[in-house]
């Protein structure tokens, strides 16, 4: 295959200055990599076998949006502003609406949940990983049931794989679903991609819990792109952790549109040496009562670069709705390069958008008493990573999971295999 | 100058942003001595602790620090600690993100005679936090956060415990703690003394700690300057009379130059 870029991938909504270039990134896809097929889907066959499809749910539920639609007439100055062919000089009380305001409205108005469904990191980046999969893997819980399934992704240098899978929750079902990013390198530097392209659908009150392990080995490019829909009172919480790959990319966008819907977000990440970590999580609230939370937790070191932007979108008529966004990070070097930008977009005014960031140099009493214990500045950044990999290992879904982030750590600090050992 | 001293700082004069805080101060402790450093607030104790460590923040203008036959004034902290020198902070640092158990290990990595594997390394860890009455669901945690003062100094004695360093400075590991605390602080300096014969330099003002050890030499320290230097008696007589008389002398000398 050729060298690919996909330009304009993992886009804020609302876009701040382009001279702080994080309004969006672009991704460059390695050439001469070859298409393969590496990827195992671990489930009960009560969850493949199913004729339930994502496009099919999200229809329904729009049959019910639609029934419940009111006929009041909507008197915003943005509404007025949308509508109108033209600005109009003899009427001041109607706004000129920038590009992106006018496109929210439009969105609003049509409240069409097919058509305003993204992914996190964009249209692109979902077509490239879907040609890459060659077919999408739908798992569908039925009404009631308690499901668990494993996708693996097993990248090897030279070869470039991805995962497409469609979930589609059932109402009051659970789902717990893990993704393994894994890219192994077999100690070479090789350049290599791994992906994944996911689509949930979290029906009526169902729990879905989506986990991704990204353990790829230095060469590796990993793209993990996500969208999700949830219907009323659907709780999703997502794990992503991040802990190896050159150049990685993770994109989630979530559209709560059912009442009382619920979406947590924990992500934890590492980046070594020129590591590249960027992370788009866009959080729609649609719906009364939703609820959101992002948390992210990371370590940078060496003159790694991560952008992480989080924006959560508090939509007219999402009274009661709440959103809230944190992130800690640990700059383990002087030569690190870190962007955050939390965004809260608000049109209503019954609902609560927090945001808050911790993000700290390493401080010189803290190096100096790791000095006085005998560790040199390279083995205090060693120490950092270390304990975030061990974090990794400790919560990690399955052994072989553990494994990969194991064979990572071994990678990237000494001694890594005695924590293994000392948790035998 | 005593040339079989394990520690030996002569003539030290160190300053920080251009102040000058230590004053052409001498110090030496012999292998398996136990010294004991007093002084009013603010007299320069822990900064000489910390000078002597290797602390980037200080600089030193003149004199020696030597250890274990080896000049070490010009060595980073982390090579001191490996040349043998431990020491205990009065206000240990908290760094969240790394828990206890990993940044314990990380301690040992790559001291010969000390690095063990993982299950000895466990088990090593766990035997001492039990002799320090420490719960072991410390060791998950992230070090030093949450911790109360009390467990903060149990941290470090568990630190002087494993690592038995040939001498280590502990800079009022006793302040500030109740009685079962006190006692767990003073029977980890019996098990550090009995276990390899360490040297201490114990910063203090509580003499009460010192009660059942025996103390081989007292400095006094004021303005930054060592004042007095004597034998165990003086700890009683500090006890009754407290520093204001060396107080009063070192005005006094100040004013006649
Ligand atoms: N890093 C520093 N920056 C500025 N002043 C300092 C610093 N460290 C110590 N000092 C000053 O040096 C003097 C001695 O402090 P310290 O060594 O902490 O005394 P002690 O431990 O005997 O109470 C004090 O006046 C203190 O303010
Ligand atoms: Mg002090």
């Amino acid at each position: 295959m050729d060298a690919l870029t996909i330009k304009h991938a993992s886009a804020m909504p609302a876009p701040t200055w382009s001279w702080l270039r994080m309004n969006d990134t672009k991704l460059e896809i390695p050439c001469d990599l070859e298409r393969v097929r590496a990827v195992t889907v671990e489930a009960d066959e009560a969850l493949t076998e199913t004729h339930a499809s994502f496009e099919g749910a999200v229809a329904k539920l729009q049959e019910r949006l639609d029934a419940e639609r009111t006929g009041l007439e909507d008197t915003r100055a943005c509404v007025r502003a949308a509508a109108r062919e033209a600005e109009d000089l003899n009427d001041l009380d109607t706004p000129a609406l920038s590009a992106y305001q006018l496109r929210a409205t439009r969105d609003e108005l049509a409240n069409d949940v097919a058509a305003a469904f993204e992914t996190g990191i964009g249209i692109d980046a979902r077509s490239y990983l879907n040609f890459l999969a060659g077919g999408t893997v739908v798992l569908a819980t039925e009404e009631g049931a308690d499901e668990a399934a494993v996708v693996r992704v097993a990248g090897t240098a030279g070869g470039a794989a991805a995962a497409s899978v469609d979930v589609v929750a059932a109402p009051n079902s659970t789902l717990d679903l893990t993704v393994s990013l894994d890219g192994n390198g077999e100690g070479s530097d090789a350049a290599g991609l791994i992906g994944s392209e996911l689509r949930v659908f979290a029906g009526p009150r169902s729990h879905v819990n989506v986990c991704v392990y990204v353990t790829a080995d230095a060469g590796f490019t990993a793209l993990d792109d996500s969208g999700y829909v949830l219907d009323e009172g659907a709780r999703v919480t997502v794990r992503h952790t991040v802990l190896g790959g050159a150049h990685t990319a993770t994109g989630l966008a979530a559209d709560l549109r059912g009442d009382t819907a619920r979406m947590d977000v924990d992500t934890r990440y590492l980046a070594c040496g020129e590591d590249t970590r960027d992370f788009n999580y866009i959080i729609r609230h649609h719906g009364r009562k939703t609820v959101s939370n992002m948390d992210a937790n990371g370590v940078l070191t060496g003159t790694s670069k991560k952008v992480l932007r989080g924006t959560i979108d508090l939509i007219h008529g999402c009274k009661g709705s709440e959103g809230s966004e944190r992130e800690t990070v640990l700059l383990a070097n002087q030569g690190v390069d870190n962007k955050t930008v939390p965004t809260i977009l608000c049109d209503e005014d019954d609902v609560a958008g927090n945001h808050g960031a911790t993000i700290g140099h390493v401080r010189p009493e803290q190096l100096f008493y790791l000095g006085c214990r005998g560790l040199s500045q390279e083995a205090a950044e060693a120490l950092f990573v270390t304990a975030k990999l061990e974090d990794a290992a400790l919560s990690a879904p399955d052994e072989q999971i553990r494994a990969n982030v194991v064979r990572l750590g071994s990678a990237l600090v000494d001694d890594f295999k005695d924590f293994e050992e000392e948790l035998a | 100058m005593s040339t079989d001293a394990l520690l030996s700082v002569a003539n030290l004069t160190a300053s920080v942003d251009e102040k000058t805080i230590l004053h052409n101060v001498n110090l030496n402790v012999r292998a398996g001595e136990t010294h004991v450093l007093m002084g009013p607030n603010g007299a320069g104790k822990s900064t000489m602790g910390h000078v002597i460590m290797g602390d980037p923040v200080y600089t030193v203008n003149e004199g020696t620090i030597t250890f274990d036959g080896a000049d070490i004034t010009e060595l980073s902290c982390d090579k001191r600690s490996r040349a043998g020198l431990f020491l205990s902070f009065q206000a240990p640092v908290e760094i969240p993100g790394v828990p206890l158990s990993s940044f314990l290990r990380a301690t040992i990595a790559g001291r010969p005679g000390l690095e063990m594997k993982g299950k000895e390394f466990r088990r090593r860890v766990k035997e001492l936090a039990a002799q320090l009455d420490m719960d072991t669901a410390y060791l998950n945690r992230e070090l030093g956060v949450g911790f109360s003062g009390g467990e903060k100094k149990k941290v470090e004695m568990l630190q002087l415990l494993l690592l038995q360093p040939k001498l280590a400075i502990l800079d009022e590991t006793d302040s500030g703690l109740d009685v079962d605390a006190l006692s767990v602080v003073s029977r980890g300096m019996d098990a550090y003394r009995a276990s390899c014969d360490g040297s201490l330099v114990i910063i203090t003002h509580n003499t009460r700690i010192l009660e059942h050890l025996t103390v081989d030499r007292v400095h006094v320290m004021v303005g930054g300057r060592i004042v007095r230097e004597d034998d165990a008696s003086l700890i009683p007589w500090i006890d009754e009379h407290g520093f204001e008389s060396f107080e009063r002398e070192a005005a006094g000398t100040a004013d006649e130059r």
